[in-house]
């Protein structure tokens, strides 16, 4: 019995202890991540100098950049971003030590630069050969005439061998290494990315421009580019300023929102690009009867959207996927469409105030974030359209019937697939049975066909559909 | 990432020719960018419900397109040919589509029975569609209705109707063209007409329900009935049906029996026994359509008279007589409590104005859908917990009975209130229970009975006891 209660005692006080002894928990102080260091004037000069060694000496520069040549090893890009940040760095270096006394050590980088200068002199393809003035060069980073190649230069060709080899992952490849290197910033590197992409753009419109034959359209969507090149600039210069004070991160934080890619890219966009999209009249009004502080994010993905659509229009064309005429009545439908959605939302907007009675936020609030699935369904609809207009040339009405049908079914079997994937991982049953579903499907087809709920024709597409998933 | 947006591009390119490619064979057409008829339709979509007039082939592509998107939880069937050949199709939703799971309860929405009322039809439409899109949305109150019931709808009872009201030039259509079948008959005056036999009954004594069992056969050879009014009546027999409505146009009220006048006068009220479920029945949808259950609005025409008109509702035959209607057929021909709902002023409105009509009905169709689960249900089995089928439920003070489907269940609509229920059936002692029945959800009430021959054997037993303990106590 006296064992018993000492036990208990024992136990008891273990038991009490033990909440007094400190679980480990979890480390308060998160380590910043690597790249986002930030390349500002407080960090000691010595460290970043030596960095900037330390890079000098990593740097193996490309062999000559021939055009057409389209197999470019990872690690030109590479140094090539390595050189622009270089540069950056070195101008920021120079603006805020210009009167230290660590003059001399620059001196000793430039002259230990000069060592490699062989290699940097391949590098611009725009020289036809060995250029003194390369000399003074090291990092590649000058024209031919010697003026120093500016940031946009830079993105410029970045944009060119990106658009020759239409792999954007190549600028990935690129932002991904640097930043894990440190060598830039998240928002820096975000920044290339719309410069990039924006010099890409002008890049495809241009080739695309070149083969529409509308006499208008061309010329004006050129002029509109072209104005939009002066506004560029300012923004790019400003950001460089930006870089130059030191201040870059914030700055550019208060630009650019850092969640999505295409947001930002689209926000930049949205004064200067309002000139282009005149050309869509249904839509620019519909942009600005947006009011822009309730419906930030609509407007935006709709731009986006636009955008987005308006250049895959132009890689269809410049691809030789469609005509240039068909790209155009594409975009015209587009605007079209635009119009009568307007339209149509503006009624839902009435009849929304009715009802409250059976509050349903979720239906509301996917209609919203389904905004784009919509668009994107819709372009699927019209570009299925525009696809078989290379065909023959049928009577109209009817055959737009069974196309419209055919589409109808397609987003509906879509619909059910997503959902039977998604419902059977919600439930960790084994992977959901296409061939199972396949075969039921193909039964059903049949016994509808007997029964004259289905025709012959549609049961066989509804067949094909499945079979080709 | 811009890069990831390019990739989607291409690839959506990508998939994009190859369904082209696939699609392509038969389907070629010039793309026209002119905004025809039908291209239009894609634009008025709204999370897939496209909201316009279905003609037989769209009403046919529309349910088609439900059914493969909710493959899991629904079924197209038909239940017969309308006069010039058109299917009179049903599309079913439950959990497990084509089968009667014992206790589950049966619900249908039938539309368009006068082809020229046409809310009802494409209401019904949309209805389908919204049940199909909520479900794989997990919307709470739809997957449960979906697993808990099996709702059948037909959009249309009289496709050949539709189609004439509907080829009427203009937007202004007759009040009476497309009305009728395609023989001219009112399908709403064709059903064999069971009030006046219960009106004979309640006077001299006599079933008041069921009362079509003797008269099947005749249904079958009766050469008066429209091949719609005959796919219907087939319809109820075969599937137990609870609750049902049958949707109208040219006014705007919830209707219930009984329709016809037990005097025979124009107007007066004729209540059923159940007038207090069917009431509650049809406040359930008009309660919900703020048009339909305004005190203040005005009738539908200035001289119309709807002075029974109570909260959006009213009495059949309070309102007027309507004799061999297919509402009362269901009450008095089968356990069905069915009500007419009457959408719209306009029977044929225009085509902007069916959104709009949809998200006043909307909340109704699901509120009336889920008016099944009410009252007391359950099983009746003997002893041996074998289902008795076409056993009668009896309510005590309820002057109508139900009866059990063939897995022994059954579902007796009850507003909140304490009832004593009894369960018989031939060759079977029958029992009787109370049950307290509160609004909702349904009580679930099981019966056990003997069987005649069974209680036989027990007195029998005990008799023989009772002797063996005799002679042993008197030594026989």
């Amino acid at each position: 019995m006296g064992f018993l209660w000492t036990g208990t005692w024992i136990l008891v006080l273990v038991l009490q202890s033990s909440p007094i002894q400190a679980f480990p928990k979890p480390g308060g102080s998160q380590e910043k991540p690597l790249h986002n260091r930030e390349l500002s004037a407080e960090r000691p000069l010595n460290e970043q100098i030596a960095e900037a060694e330390a890079d000098k000496i990593k740097k193996t520069y490309p062999p000559e950049n021939k055009p057409g040549e389209s197999n470019y090893s990872f690690v030109d890009n590479l140094n090539l971003l390595k050189a622009i940040t270089e540069k950056e760095k070195t101008e920021k270096e120079k603006q805020s030590i210009r009167s230290s006394p660590y003059d001399n050590k620059l001196n000793v980088e430039d002259a230990d630069s000069t060592k490699n200068r062989r290699l940097i002199d391949d590098y611009d393809s725009t020289k036809s050969g060995l250029n003194h003035k390369f000399q003074d060069d090291p990092d590649g980073l000058h024209q031919l005439d010697g003026t120093p190649l500016t940031a946009e230069d830079i993105v410029q060709k970045i944009a060119t061998r990106i658009y020759e080899e239409n792999d954007r992952g190549v600028f990935d490849k690129i932002v991904s290494k640097l930043l894990n290197l440190g060598l830039i910033t998240e928002s820096q590197a975000h920044t290339l990315e719309d410069e990039v992409a924006e010099v890409l753009q002008k890049l495809i419109s241009k080739e695309a421009n070149t083969y529409e034959e509308e006499p208008n359209k061309p010329t004006s969507v050129t002029e509109s580019q072209a104005g939009k090149i002066p506004e560029k600039v300012t923004p790019m210069a400003t950001i460089q300023d930006g870089f130059t004070n030191g201040q870059n991160d914030e700055t550019v934080s208060n630009t650019l929102t850092l969640t999505n890619g295409l947001e930002r890219r689209t926000k930049i966009y949205n004064e200067d690009n309002f000139e282009e999209l005149q050309y869509f009249p249904n839509f620019y009004a519909l942009l600005k009867s947006i009011d822009s502080e309730k419906e930030a994010k609509e407007k935006e993905t709709l731009i986006t959207i636009m955008k987005t659509l308006i250049d895959f229009v132009k890689m269809m064309v410049k691809y030789g996927t469609i005509s240039p005429e068909e790209g155009v009545s594409y975009l015209e439908n587009l605007d079209e469409t635009i119009a009568l959605q307007t339209k149509n939302k503006l009624e839902k907007n009435v009849t929304d105030n009715k009802s409250k009675l059976f509050p349903a936020p979720s239906e509301k609030s996917h209609e919203e974030t389904d905004s784009t699935k919509e668009e994107a369904a819709k372009m699927e609809k019209e570009y299925g359209t525009l696809k078989d207009s290379t065909k023959d040339d049928n009577p109209r009405g009817k055959t737009d019937e069974p196309k419209g049908k055919t589409e109808a079914y397609l987003e509906a079997i879509r619909k059910n697939i997503e959902w039977l994937k998604k419902h059977n991982k919600k439930g960790n049953k084994e992977d959901y049975d296409l061939s199972k579903m396949r075969d039921f499907i193909n039964q059903q087809a049949d016994a509808y066909v007997e029964k004259g709920i289905l025709d012959e024709e549609e049961a066989d597409a509804i067949k094909r559909i499945y079979s080709s998933l | 990432m811009a890069a990831q947006g390019g990739r989607a591009l291409l690839a959506l390119c990508g998939a994009l020719v190859a369904c082209g490619w696939l699609l392509g064979a038969g389907a070629q057409e010039p793309g026209a960018p002119a905004a025809g008829m039908r291209r239009r339709r894609r634009l008025q979509q709204e999370d897939g419900i496209s909201f316009e007039y279905h003609r037989y082939p769209e009403l046919r592509e529309a349910l088609v397109s439900v059914w493969l998107q909710c493959t899991a939880i629904s079924r197209i069937y038909t239940v017969g040919r309308s006069f010039e050949g058109r299917e009179l199709l049903v599309i079913e939703l439950s959990d497990n589509p084509g089968v009667h799971e014992p206790g589950e309860p049966e619900f249908k929405y039938i539309g368009n029975m006068h082809g020229n009322e046409a809310v009802g039809r494409e209401l019904l439409i949309f209805l389908a569609q919204y049940l199909c899109n909520e479900y794989q949305k997990g919307n709470e109150t739809i997957v449960k209705l979906i697993h808990s019931t099996r709702i059948h709808i037909m959009p249309s009872l009289n496709p050949d109707g539709f189609e004439k009201a509907a080829s009427q030039p203009g937007e202004l259509k007759d009040w009476f063209v497309g009305r009728s079948n395609a023989q001219g008959i009112d399908l709403n005056r064709n059903f064999p007409d069971l009030d006046r036999i219960v009106y004979v009954n309640e006077k001299e004594g006599g079933p008041n329900n069921h009362l079509l069992k003797n008269l099947k056969k005749i249904v079958d050879q009766n050469t008066k009935l429209a091949p719609e009014t005959k796919a219907i009546i087939h319809w109820i027999m075969d599937i137990p049906f609870v609750l049902s409505a049958n949707l109208h146009g040219g006014d705007l009220v919830a209707n219930y029996p009984y329709d016809e006048t037990r005097t025979g006068s124009a107007h007066e009220y004729s209540s059923c026994p159940d007038d207090a479920i069917f009431q509650s029945l049809a406040r359930a949808y008009s309660s919900f359509n703020p048009p339909m259950s305004d005190p203040k609005r005005p009738p539908c025409r200035k001289n119309d008279d709807d002075s029974s008109f109570i909260d959006g509702t009213t009495n059949g035959a309070a309102w007027y007589s309507v004799p061999g209607g297919m509402q009362d057929f269901n009450y008095l021909s089968s356990n069905c409590f069915e009500i007419t709902v009457e959408l719209s002023c306009e029977k044929f409105p225009p085509e902007e104005t069916l959104k709009s009509y949809w998200e006043d009905n909307k909340n109704s169709l699901i509120s009336y859908l889920e008016q099944i689960h009410r009252g007391v249900k359950g099983f009746v089995r003997d002893l041996q917990g074998n289902p008795i089928a076409n056993a009668t439920i009896s309510v005590e003070g309820i002057d109508h009975d139900v009866t059990s489907a063939k897995d022994g269940d059954y579902w007796r609509l009850l507003v909140p209130g304490n009832y004593k229920l009894t369960a018989s059936a031939p060759g079977y002692l029958a029992i009787t229970k109370k049950v307290a029945v509160p609004y909702s959800p349904a009580v679930g009430v099981d019966f056990e009975l003997e069987s005649f021959s069974e209680r036989k054997e027990e007195e029998k037993e005990e008799l023989m006891e009772w002797w063996k303990m005799m002679s042993e106590t008197l030594n026989f």
